[in-house]
């Protein structure tokens, strides 16, 4: 015979016993739902039986009875020591009057005459109010003498429960208890523990990130505090871009300024190309050039700023193209905080820098990234940069509608020469990634992913793509 | 981004065609606005981009739609008559506003909703082009109660009198920028300034009073015929392009272009400018493979007129102030080709993958730590002096410190990772404990760098519990210490937001690592943590250094 541990104890304990409830063996400390399945369990092997029995608890009192023992007299001794003082008539306010007359009438207390109410000797000598004594005791914990009687005057009710008894069969008394084998319940569940766990907003950084280390890209870098220089003068963004109002960008009190001295001859460059375009083709952008600004220090709006750096730092005489380089970073935007917007948002920032890059190599690249990252469903339309020039927008199918996730394009010219030194094509995009977290972890308030809840970060399921 | 709100059958009658609105909801996006959506039986709202000035109004959506659907091709040819109308700049506006820009558009028919969409027009080129009207402001005119020539000049505050729109009563200049409502709203315009733009017809009567307001003697009407426009500013190119925005479209309502004699020099100006554009070099970037006929195709839907021969010859409509070079060419070329209809295609690039090294180091680390059993957080990098000061009593540093934050809870980059784990225990007080959290991230402080300032890699590590103390946190430390292959002292060492002979500084040979130490009773106090918190934070750039 095979029986599971908690069955095994039950049979122990019902062989020793002739007869048992559920709830006696809940008070020996044993978990009911595990009772009623070891008892299934007996009943199936025919080693128990299992009746439904109804068994009286004792008695409760109603509402009517609770009264009684709060006033401390019940409305018929009442009415006898009311009548006893001066004389009753039954058009007088009396408590509960029919209960009392009639009550009182029944024992033989009181004797009605033309609607007056006159005590009989019984009553004119009665000291004990049987009903108010019957429901103290019973309160007390005591067995009331006449409990009929209150239950019938709808001042106690009987306590029924129904209790499942359980009961060792013919063929369980003889069964030896150490011929049984334990079964082991492999349905049943246990308790998850508690592990570390890493966040899962990082579980997409890190699936991202090594999606482009798959890739060959290598990591740059770059920093917070970026002069203005690298963050919109190098890359072409007008003077009185919209973008560089207080309302969206961090400048800053402390650092103020960045020392522009490794960029040598370069600041002259890019401040010339805003003037007349720098290049024989072009014309400017018919802005002041970099002279003011520049050097003014703000918190990097994008993770452009990292690539502009990037490509300011490759030594065109000495490294050979084309290279390709990924960044994964945190930017900071001037917003107020709501559930859309964050102060700080991270991008997937990369550039591929090379003679014979084409925009069709842009759409590969990002379409296999979108690709890996489980999106089977993107596209690219037309937008605006001022530092690119084919400017993309990377849509993605999500719930049947298109949602932005970022910029892409190729530099424009005016980007590259100056920061280069010569005129090579780079493609370049920069993706929203909290975006993507937010719409694959299916979250409705963006600053979920900041809040470090620990329930949440222990429940939520490590993050990987649909594909 | 600049949205405008247009009718649909205005839209169909311009382009002569009707266009299902399947089509706009699919295609319209691959032009270049970036968004349509239907609003209203007729109404839809279309999103365009800030390099596209010339797609703020039906009309100008229309002429590019025209091309884009494939319903006409070539450059939009407007023949303006000669000027009939003069205007002369004076010398006091020089200094104030000096630029102005004028032309007239003769019979014109308008209705009231061609009216309006003209409003808009002038409003949306003022927000974008005109930077709120600082950089230029638009003037359209009634021209039939004037009488020519003008004249563009500064006036002292009240010298001037007018009755300008919305109000019933004539005012002065200085009383409209007191009292009227753009007077209020585009005072700051003039902030500086000891007298005031006006046009001035030559009775005397007063046009304009840019960039504030227009007499309301000139308003236009339905029953206006001849429209007067005037565009004034700070920068001569802005002033012309939006001239040519704005009278290019009324052109395409078919109103007749006038020419206007500014200080001797006929405005507008609608000749096209000419590009070249070599056809290798289109196919070079956009990865195309694409014959020079097609090329000059793509460029005509795009409203260009293209003369092949060895290199094409571009001619660039007067609206197109976004052109600026080749690549702005090309990519009209690739727009016209469809982005949908370009290929994907990976190339070849033997480059073997690199992570910085110390990046690599730090998700080493995150698995050690994770596997500790503690949860990794992601916390704020911007903070407030308020967490990393008051509340968690740092030593003080060198902040980097914003100069406009709108909240001052975001108004420093943090010096330490500390008040942010602080924070999220402090988030976390009514889940069970133990708890036991870290993060590895990068912290910033003023330095003598070029930039002033510099990012650090940080490792911090809390555990709050009510048995939690300093030896948790010492365990955790060797665990790294273990699985780094490192050897790493801890020296007792003060600090003030730590417990007095609980608190110890971390070392690697000479390097200074970081700190170990139960967090002082006050500190936890200002985070209302009832248990005990210990806590460690390691400088992750000098660990991997000393490795």
């Amino acid at each position: 015979m095979r029986l599971t541990k908690q069955a095994e104890n039950l049979l122990s304990v019902l062989k020793q016993e002739s007869e048992v409830t559920v709830s006696e063996l809940e008070d020996d400390g044993m978990d009911q739902s595990m009772i009623n399945r070891a008892a299934l369990e007996l009943e199936e092997k025919d080693l128990c039986t299992i009746e439904s029995s109804e068994v009286e608890k004792g008695y409760t009192l109603t509402s009517e009875g609770r009264e009684i023992l709060e006033r401390g007299v019940s409305p018929e001794k009442e009415l006898v020591e009311e009548a006893g003082d001066q004389p009753v008539s039954t058009s007088d306010d009396i408590w509960h009057k029919p209960v009392a007359l009639g009550q009182a009438r029944e024992r033989g207390w009181i004797d009605l005459k033309e609607g007056d109410v006159f005590l009989t000797e019984e009553g004119a000598n009665l000291e004990e109010d049987p009903v108010f004594q019957g429901l103290k005791r019973l309160k007390d914990g005591g067995e009331p003498e006449d409990p009929e009687t209150l239950i019938e005057r709808g001042l106690v009710e009987k306590e029924v429960a129904t209790e499942k008894v359980l009961e060792a069969t013919e063929k369980a008394e003889e069964l030896d208890l150490d011929s049984i084998e334990e079964r082991f319940n492999v349905e049943s569940r246990a308790d998850t523990p508690r592990t570390g766990k890493k966040h899962f907003y990082k579980n997409v950084i890190d699936e991202a990130k090594g999606i482009w280390l798959e890739m060959g890209f290598q990591e740059m870098q770059g920093e917070f505090v970026v002069p203005s220089l690298l963050n919109f003068d190098a890359l072409f963004t007008p003077q009185d871009h919209p973008a560089r109002e207080l309302q969206d960008t961090f400048f800053l009190e402390k650092p103020a300024r960045s020392s522009l001295e490794e960029f040598g001859e370069k600041v002259e460059k890019i401040g010339k190309v805003h003037e007349d375009g720098g290049t024989p083709n072009g014309r400017g952008g018919g802005m002041a050039g970099a002279g003011g600004r520049g050097p003014g220090n703000v918190l990097r709006t994008h993770t452009t700023a990292v690539s502009a750096e990037t490509l300011h730092r490759i030594d065109i005489e000495d490294e050979e193209l084309p290279k390709k380089y990924f960044k994964i970073a945190r930017n900071f935007r001037n917003e107020t905080v709501d559930a859309t917007h964050l102060p700080e948002f991270i991008q997937t920032e990369g550039i591929v820098v090379g003679e014979d890059l084409n925009f069709r190599n842009l759409k590969g690249y990002i379409s296999k990234f979108f690709e890996r990252m489980g999106y089977d469903e993107f596209r690219l339309i037309p937008s605006y940069y001022p530092y690119t020039e084919m400017s993309v927008e990377v849509q993605v199918k999500h719930d049947g509608e298109w949602v932005g996730l970022g910029g892409a394009g190729m530099f424009r010219p005016e980007v590259v020469k100056p920061l280069l030194g010569r005129e090579v094509p780079v493609l370049a995009w920069g993706l929203g990634f909290g975006r993507i977290a937010f719409l694959q972890m299916g979250l409705d308030d963006i600053r979920d992913l900041y809040r470090n809840d620990i329930e949440n970060l222990e429940k939520t399921p490590v993050w990987r793509p649909e594909r | 981004m600049p949205h405008i709100e247009i009718d649909k059958r205005e839209l169909d009658e311009l382009m002569e065609n009707e266009v299902s609105e399947q089509k706009l909801r699919e295609e319209a996006a691959f032009l270049g606005a970036h968004s349509w959506e239907k609003q209203g039986e007729h109404r839809w709202d279309v999103e365009t981009y800030p390099n596209r000035p010339d797609f703020l109004s039906v009309e100008g959506l229309a002429r590019a739609y025209r091309g884009f659907f494939g319903f006409e091709e070539g450059r939009v040819r407007y023949e303006p008559a000669p000027a009939e109308v003069e205007v002369s700049v004076e010398e006091p506006v020089k200094d104030v506003r000096p630029h102005i820009g004028c032309a007239v558009v003769r019979n014109i028919e308008l209705s009231r909703k061609k009216i309006n969409g003209l409003i808009q027009l002038q409003e949306k080129l003022h927000e974008t082009m005109g930077r709120r009207r600082e950089k230029l402001a638009i003037g359209l005119h009634d021209l039939s109660g004037l009488e020519p020539p003008f004249r563009y000049t500064a006036k002292r505050p009240g010298k001037v009198s007018f009755r300008p729109l919305e109000s019933e009563k004539e005012m002065d200049l200085g009383e409209i920028l007191e009292t009227h409502e753009k007077g209020r709203k585009y005072s700051w315009i003039l902030e500086e300034e000891e007298r005031y733009p006006v046009i001035i017809d030559s009775d005397d009567q007063v046009l304009s009073f840019p960039p504030i307001i227009n007499n309301q003697l000139t308003e236009v009407e339905e029953e206006t015929e001849d429209v007067f426009i005037d565009v004034t500013g700070m920068d001569e190119d802005t002033v012309r392009d939006c001239l040519n925005i704005l009278v290019t479209a009324l052109a395409e309502r078919g109103g007749d272009i006038e020419k206007v004699d500014v200080d001797g020099e006929e405005l507008p100006v609608l000749e096209p400018d000419t590009m070249e554009l070599d056809t290798d070099y289109v196919r070079n970037i956009s990865g195309l493979d694409i014959s020079a006929d097609e090329i000059a195709e793509r460029l005509e839907s795009m409203r260009y007129s293209v003369k092949e021969g060895e290199m094409l010859e571009v001619e660039v409509p007067c609206y197109r102030t976004d052109v600026m070079h080749d690549y702005d060419l090309i990519e009209d070329v690739v727009i016209a080709h469809r982005y949908s209809n370009v290929e994907a295609e990976m190339p070849e690039i033997d480059q073997t993958a690199e992570l910085s090294p110390v990046e690599g180091f730090s998700d080493l680390m995150r698995d050690v730590l994770a596997g500790t059993g503690a949860l990794e957080t992601h916390t704020y990098i911007l903070t407030n002096e308020e967490d990393v000061y008051r509340k968690s009593m740092l030593p003080e540093k060198d902040l980097v410190r914003m100069e406009n934050p709108l909240t001052e809870e975001h108004s420093i980059v943090r010096p330490s990772m500390l008040p942010g784990l602080l924070k999220a225990l402090s988030n976390n007080r009514h889940r069970g404990y133990p708890q036991e959290l870290f993060e590895i991230g990068e912290v910033s402080v003023c330095d003598d760098s070029d930039t002033g300032a510099s990012d650090t890699g940080k490792l911090c590590y809390v555990a709050c519990g009510p048995e939690k103390g300093f030896t948790d946190v010492r365990k955790i430390l060797q665990v790294l210490e273990r699985d780094l292959g490192v050897e790493l002292e801890v020296s007792e060492n003060e600090r003030r937001n730590l417990r007095t002979s609980r608190s110890g500084i971390i070392t690697c040979g000479d390097r200074k690592i970081g700190y170990i130490g139960e967090l002082d009773p006050e500190a936890r106090d200002n985070w209302e943590l009832e248990a005990p918190v210990a806590v460690m934070e390691l400088d992750v750039d000098t660990l991997h250094e000393a490795l």
